[in-house]
């Protein structure tokens, strides 16, 4: 078959897979065409319907996004915001007294039991920059971004244990099986570069969070919007390197052939999915090249390696960092990075917030400063979002494992008061949202729960995310479930 | 109706209603067919199960035929329009009553829906359930012009439809890529050359015998439970390790096997499913019966510390009713957690009475998945074993009762003025409750403490003949709805304390526990003096037990002293601790008659020796589902907004009303598993032909696998559904051989699947089967195929799970101790069938999860199929398929007669099935030859590779062969 008869027979195809595989594919499950048609209809929804041949091709989203791609760090383990962002000068007064009851009634800890005592910021504060954000000593680096930074400092979660409230992060749900913030948004928007996955995975080595894959999971949506796990040690992504033997030549020899092959099996059978697996093939061919390229960091030059502290072939959040900038660069959708580490018990000395929290702190430092100085250089910061964060906050009070004070200083849990961060497109720079009470426990004023974050995250992207949903086990599944959501205008820019 | 923008659309899903046909306002109105579907699209968005606007729900008939809404006028007088609130509010212009209403739904109804409307209440507004609630009828066979076309009644269906659109159905496939296809629908694997040789012979001879003797040929090869276990656990969720937390391993392998042997031995359907929800129920369940329900113990657990055994207890429960109603039922019965189900008639309450059949087992996400079934190593052992575990309980239960008939004509007196005391920080304190003292923790508990409690002995007293030990939780009534954390003992000590200081040592020679056996594993033996009783790891209720002397204690001045040790922990963090306790004693002689009684001292020796000889057995222990005993039974509440921790109305297991239920009240679980598959039951058997038609065909006779109801899409034919229900629940008798077979057989199933542009444009998703199914492959056949085809794959059934090749870097478990340790090159376990690999839920094994495979958390009822660059990734370059060209390119070079076009050919009729057309031997020739011409100029090419250049270029052949459209294609 021709080329160009290859393409058209193509184009009339698409047509009609349009119609199709809305029931089939696109729309799955849970689908009974005239009961969800006219549903959806009368919401004036639309759901994002891709080419069969290249799901991930761009789209436009409901409305003109401010952020075309997002980087998103997350500290694994939840880092305590009262040593980092959340300044609580009267709970130094509290230090070493017990806990008041009222704060204990009703709650639910992982490992506080009884009454244990109040425990005063583990570092010193200053305030930074023009909009005077306080920033503590162990981010030194970061604090001189202080006017680039929104922070939401009452951010707040249902789960108090780490699987769910990681789940709850990245997916909405507390549970495993929902897709992940980085598969709704490219199943949404696609992709701009249709030789890289539009939502790569980043993990700086040590361990993989608890949930593994699940973070990055496309849930019930087609697979091909699942998160894309890079490495830095062995292949870039599985098996993007050919076996022994297999030139880069031979291959495209063997391609050529099996391109032919499967045309006139096309020509015999007439079945559409032959086509679509031909330009899969060719899409693989091509990410082959661009996929080691955009993570080799060899060619970075000295003064970028030495800006974020980088060594290439080593696993490290400050390599990866450097690799989140590439992507962007590229033109990823959805870039995701896991750091880990920081859960800050105080039950071992890794986990401790006057031992392995200082390290930790000084490990990502630097790199993120460097991340955003990189992405503002090169004007990428005028459309990427960078979000920092943990999966929930931490107690003003001090762990006492096993019911006694312990060696070393730790906070347990807390669900009900966490900072968050962005930087970037869309959002006011330099510009502080919400106040936690005086010790930090819970919020004071504008509490912001994390569907709040989705739907807000959502609108920077372009989305009313009422309307991007998808329908599974008969019910329209949003990223922000059934419970009401809102964006938070007032940290719009 | 669709724009094409930047190369992508946006569809608008009104197109929808262009594909359902609304039927005209003529002859009889089906509520079914006409009415309901315009209720549900136009009404029950605020008139439905989750919102009831005016108290009105167009879900339930009481809720609208002569039904007052906050109007006062009745929704729908029977016969009589013009009194109809429905009707009036449909057709006013009153912009205020017009329904629905107009800012949110500007078009209304349509002339044509408002007269259907109309004529369904004038004549009688007769109310029907959704027709998957309605019971399946024998359908009329229908008559075709046609008949050569038709060779089997499921034909005649197919053929009438096909007729109806003008279609003619497609002739037979050619008889390689028939005899491909039912391989590998029947066994998972393709045909090797001397089996198609055979088939080709025996087809010239008799087409219909040859397809006759293969079918029943392959069913009846381990192979065929091998490939069809696998939609079984998809539903079931199987898993070899925990999920959620730490997610580490659980051994539970023999239960995957258990299916497989299902499906070979041919199992009914119906006890399939009796077994596997309730085969601890059964009378004397043997060890498969047992093995069975671990089912429902496929649930996550969560492991991580500090989390909650009730709440992930729970959550495994919830997920089990979800899962039971998608795999039997094919219903979103979840959601009606939260709420009213929004567009089925199911009730808020109604689904905790069914959870209630699921909340009273054993299970209660203990780390070590207790309860545990020991499966003995020696299947041969079996009945050995569950006789042991049989004379095991009945012992238990009679040495108890005893026991228990003593405790219950004992008169027992409470200890007085009590002092208690801990080793550590854990401080309890001394209160009255009525007359009696008792003991309750204040303040932090702190794990591991030595409890001693040191109390005065009633003055009557003049001997001890038994002490009783009443553990409570710190808030008796709360508990029973939220449970707190439970206790153990691991050690027990008592004395008696003379007033010099003197101690005596208790020696006790019995216990006599609130239960016959500990319900998270019967085998642990709670010692004379108590070590071993707890509550794993929470407390409902309050508990007891009595510890007997061997002769009475005398008493003079002496206080009593117990010493209690407690030290467990649940997850890390919380002390598994007597919260509140009190202690009693007696003198009554009939507790040393007991103790003293030769014949229950000879049943206690004979007891542990049956439990000795039980553990002698060498034995895999894997979860599986038992009942706690009556007077432990958790109570089930309705959960406020489908929170666990707030419990509301108090309820006990039932039915849903819409579908036929048993007679009885307070059903058992076992009645549950019965219920499902009863003949009445309209559901079960039309759920599972479904399935099965589904992996045969691609897409299921109703698209919606995963959902029957009111939102899920009709079946394409309805008749042909309602047949094969009937056929398998009845002719059949829930044989699923049997019914796998008769699609098989048909003419349909056997269709070419060549089709024309014409065809494709009238039935493009082939829902009207005017051609053969031709569908990728699942992600564990086409592993399968390939190592069948390099002729690698290793032919054993069954066992632990296995370590196949693993791309470096993947395996980082976050339980380090979980290895993924891969075999040598040649090792057979390398080689084994894709089910036997072991299955991690958050490291999936990567070629699965490319290939649409799901990690099993949850039940999945469909897999979607995707077409994406790491499918070609994978194939192209994964170690497993890399060593798999390897071996086909050794069959064509070394196990091939011939020259190079032989071998060629017979590469393609290894992978294909057939002889390839002379334009594909043609290709193959020149890529052979432009591959061996680089290989040979470039000599360092091949490295790694092959040692020879033709060797490399047969290798890379083998690798576009493995890569065929055709090849990873039904």
């Amino acid at each position: 078959m021709q080329p160009d008869t290859l393409l058209k027979e193509l184009q009339i195809r698409s047509l009609e897979a349009d119609t199709r595989r809305q029931f089939l594919r696109s729309c799955t499950t849970g689908l009974g065409g005239l009961f969800f048609g006219a549903q959806a209809a009368n919401a004036a929804g639309g759901m994002p319907v891709h080419h069969p041949d290249s799901p991930l091709n761009a789209l436009h989203p409901h409305f003109n996004p401010k952020v075309k791609r997002v980087i998103y760090l997350h500290m694994i383990g939840a880092p305590s915001q009262l040593e980092l962002f959340d300044y609580k000068p009267d709970l130094e007064k509290l230090d070493g007294k017990p806990c008041p009851q009222e704060f204990l009634e009703g709650k639910r800890f992982a490992f506080i039991q009884g009454t244990p005592n109040m425990m005063g910021p583990q570092a010193k504060f200053a305030q930074h920059g023009n909009s005077g954000a306080w920033i503590s000593e162990r981010l030194p680096h970061l604090a001189k971004h202080a006017d680039d930074l929104c922070f939401i400092k009452t951010m707040q979660t249902d789960q108090f244990n780490h699987g769910p409230a990681q789940l709850m992060v990245h997916s909405g749900q507390p549970r495993i099986g929902h897709p992940s913030i980085g598969s709704w948004v490219t199943w949404g928007m696609g992709t701009e570069n249709s030789d890289l996955p539009g939502f790569m995975v980043l993990l700086s080595g040590g361990r993989l969070p608890r949930v593994g894959k699940a973070l990055w999971s496309s849930g019930y949506l087609p697979s091909v919007y699942q998160g894309v796990q890079c490495r830095s040690v062995g292949d870039p992504v599985l098996n993007v390197t050919n076996p022994a033997g297999n030139s880069r030549e031979i291959r495209r020899t063997a391609l050529d052939s099996l391109k032919r092959l499967n045309e006139q099996t096309h020509a015999e059978f007439g079945d559409p999915e032959t086509l679509t697996r031909i330009a899969q093939y060719e899409m693989a061919y091509r990410m082959q090249t661009a996929v080691p390229e955009v993570m080799d960091i060899n060619d970075e030059p000295a003064s970028v390696h030495e800006m974020y502290g980088t060594e290439p072939g080593k696993e490290s959040f400050a390599n990866n960092c450097l690799l989140a900038r590439r992507l962007a660069e590229k033109g990823v959708r959805y870039i995701q990075l896991f750091d880990w580490g920081w859960d800050s018990h105080g039950a071992s000395k890794g986990e401790a917030l006057n031992e392995g929290f200082l390290n930790k702190c000084q490990q990502v430092d630097k790199p993120i400063s460097a991340l955003l100085t990189d992405l503002k250089q090169r004007g990428l910061l005028d459309d990427t979002l960078v979000v920092w964060s943990g999966e929930f906050g931490r107690t003003p009070m001090r762990e006492n494992r096993g019911g006694k004070e312990m060696a070393l200083k730790g906070r347990d849990h807390n669900p009900g008061a966490f900072t968050l961060w962005m930087a970037g497109a869309g959002v006011k720079p330099g510009y502080s949202y919400g106040e936690t009470d005086a010790i930090g426990y819970g919020p004071a004023l504008n509490p912001v729960h994390l569907r709040d974050f989705h739907a807000t995250l959502l609108h920077l992207l372009g989305f009313n995310y009422k309307k991007l949903h998808y329908p599974f086990q008969g019910l329209e599944q949003k990223l922000t479930g059934v419970n009401p959501a809102k964006v938070i205008e007032d940290i719009l820019a | 109706m669709a724009s094409l923008k930047n190369g992508a659309v946006w569809a608008v899903w009104g197109a929808g209603l262009l594909c359902s046909g609304l039927s005209p306002a003529s002859a009889e109105v089906d509520f079914a067919r006409d009415i309901r579907p315009i209720l549900n699209a136009k009404c029950t968005g605020c008139h439905g199960g989750v919102k009831q606007a005016g108290g009105i729900s167009f879900v339930y008939k009481d809720q609208v035929i002569g039904f007052e809404g906050e109007s006062g006028n009745p929704v729908v007088v029977a016969g009589e329009p013009e009194k109809s609130e429905l009707f009036y509010r449909i057709k006013t212009d009153d912009e205020d009553d017009a329904m629905p209403p107009r800012e949110d739904h500007p078009e209304g109804l349509s002339d044509q829906e408002k007269a259907l409307i109309k004529n369904w209440i004038r004549e009688g507004a007769e109310w029907s359930g959704h027709w998957s609630f309605e019971p399946p009828v024998v359908p009329e066979i229908p008559s075709i012009k046609d008949s050569e076309n038709a060779k089997t009644t499921i034909d005649r269906f197919v053929v009438s439809k096909l007729e109806e659109e003008n279609l003619k159905p497609s002739p037979r496939a050619q008889p390689g890529r028939l005899l491909r296809r039912i391989s590998l629908d029947l066994t998972g694997l393709p045909p090797t050359l001397d089996e198609l040789a055979a088939f080709e012979t025996a087809f010239e001879k008799s087409s219909d015998d040859a397809i006759r003797a293969v079918i029943n040929d392959l069913m009846d090869r381990p192979a065929f439970g091998e490939k069809w276990a696998t939609m079984w656990l998809d539903l079931v969720r199987y898993a070899d390790s925990r999920g959620l937390g730490l997610d580490d391993r659980r051994t539970i392998w023999p239960y995957r096997d258990w299916v497989i042997n299902a499906f070979n031995e041919d199992m009914p359907f119906d006890q399939f499913t009796i077994r596997q929800l309730a085969g601890d129920l059964l009378p004397e369940p043997t060890i498969d019966d047992l093995i069975a329900t671990a089912a429902h113990r496929n649930t996550q657990t969560n492991n991580e510390g500090g989390t909650d055994d009730e709440e992930f207890r729970v959550e495994a429960i919830v997920d089990r009713v979800n899962t039971t109603w998608q795999t039997w039922g094919s219903l979103t019965f979840g959601c009606t957690q939260c709420h009213d189900h929004p567009y089925e008639a199911f009730r808020n309450e109604e689904y905790y009475e069914f959870m209630a059949f699921f909340n009273n087992t054993a299970d209660s996400d203990l780390n070590n998945d207790a309860p545990l079934l020991r499966v003995p190593s020696d299947r041969s052992q079996d009945q050995k074993a569950a006789e042991l575990d049989r004379a095991i309980a009945a012992s238990q239960k009679r040495i108890w009762e005893k026991g228990r008939a003593v405790a219950e004509t004992t008169t027992w007196a409470a200890t007085e003025n009590l002092e208690v005391s801990t080793n550590n920080q854990t401080r309890y304190v001394v209160e009255k409750s009525g007359e009696r003292e008792q003991f309750t923790t204040q303040g932090t508990v702190e794990r591991g403490p030595l409890l001693t409690v040191l109390s005065n002995i009633p003055g009557a007293t003049k001997a001890i003949t038994a002490i009783r030990l009443t553990i409570q939780p710190k808030n008796t009534e709360k508990a029973l709805k939220d449970s707190e954390w439970g206790f153990g003992i691991d050690k027990l000590r008592a004395d008696m304390i003379g007033k010099d200081g003197t101690e005596r040592p208790i020696l006790f020679e019995l216990s006599v526990a609130d239960v016959p056996a500990m319900p998270h594993d019967p085998l642990i033996e709670v010692k004379a003096d108590g070590t071993g009783f707890s509550a794993q790891t929470r407390i409902h209720h309050q508990r007891e037990i009595i510890l007997v002397p061997a002769k009475p204690i005398p008493v003079n001045d002496d206080r009593l002293r117990l010493q209690i040790t407690s030290n467990g922990f649940a997850l890390g963090a919380f002390p598994l601790v007597i919260q509140r306790g009190h202690i009693d004693i007696t003198g009554e002689t009939a507790w040393t008659d007991l103790a003293q009684d030769p014949g229950h001292k000879a049943a206690r020796k004979a007891l542990r020796t049956t439990i000795a000889e039980r553990k002698k057995i060498p034995s895999v222990n894997i979860p599986m589902t038992s009942e706690r005993p009556a007077q432990l039974t958790r109570p089930t509440h309705v959960f406020g907004g489908g929170n666990f921790l707030e419990k509301e109305a108090h309820v006990t297991t039932d039915f849903p009303e819409s579908l036929p239920s048993p007679e009885g009240d307070s059903p058992d679980r076992l009645a549950m598993a019965k219920w499902w598959v009863s003949p009445e039951h309209p559901l079960t058997s039309r759920v599972f032909v479904n399935r099965v038609w589904e992996r045969l065909f691609g897409t299921g006779i109703v698209a919606t696998l995963e959902d029957f109801g009111s939102s899920g899409e009709d079946p394409s034919h309805p008749e042909l559904l309602d047949y094969l229900a009937l056929r398998f629940q009845n002719d059949y008798a829930w044989s699923m051989k049997s019914i796998i077979r008769e699609i098989v057989s048909s003419a349909t199933y056997q269709q070419s699947a060549i089709t024309t542009p014409e065809v494709l444009e009238r039935d493009s998703a082939n829902r009207l089967l005017s051609r053969g199914p031709r569908t990728r492959l699942s992600a564990e056949v086409i592993r399968d195929q390939a190592l069948a085809l390099s002729g690698l794959i290793t032919d054993e059934v069954g066992g632990t799970p296995v370590h196949p090749p693993i791309p470096a870097g993947v395996w980082k478990p976050f339980s380090s101790g979980d290895k993924w340790t891969t075999p040598k090159s040649g090792d057979k376990n390398r080689y084994r069938r894709s089910i036997y690999t072991y299955a991690k839920r958050s490291i999936p094994y990567p070629t699965f999860a490319t290939f649409d495979a799901p990690s099993r958390e949850f039940c999945t009822p469909r897999r979607l199929t995707s077409n994406t660059p790491l499918q070609a990734l994978t194939m192209l370059n994964d170690e497993a398929f890399a060593e798999a060209a390897a071996g086909l390119a050794r069959r064509m070079k070394y196990d091939t007669k011939g020259d190079v076009s032989t071998k060629l050919a017979t590469g393609y009729r290894i992978t294909t099935a057939r002889a390839p057309s002379p334009e594909r031997l043609q290709e193959l020739l020149s890529l052979f030859s432009n591959l061996e011409a680089q290989y040979t100029s470039q000599p360092d090419l091949k490295k790694g590779l092959a040692g020879t250049a033709d060797g490399a270029a047969f290798t890379v052949v083998a690798q576009v062969l493995l890569n065929l459209d055709e090849v990873l294609s039904k």
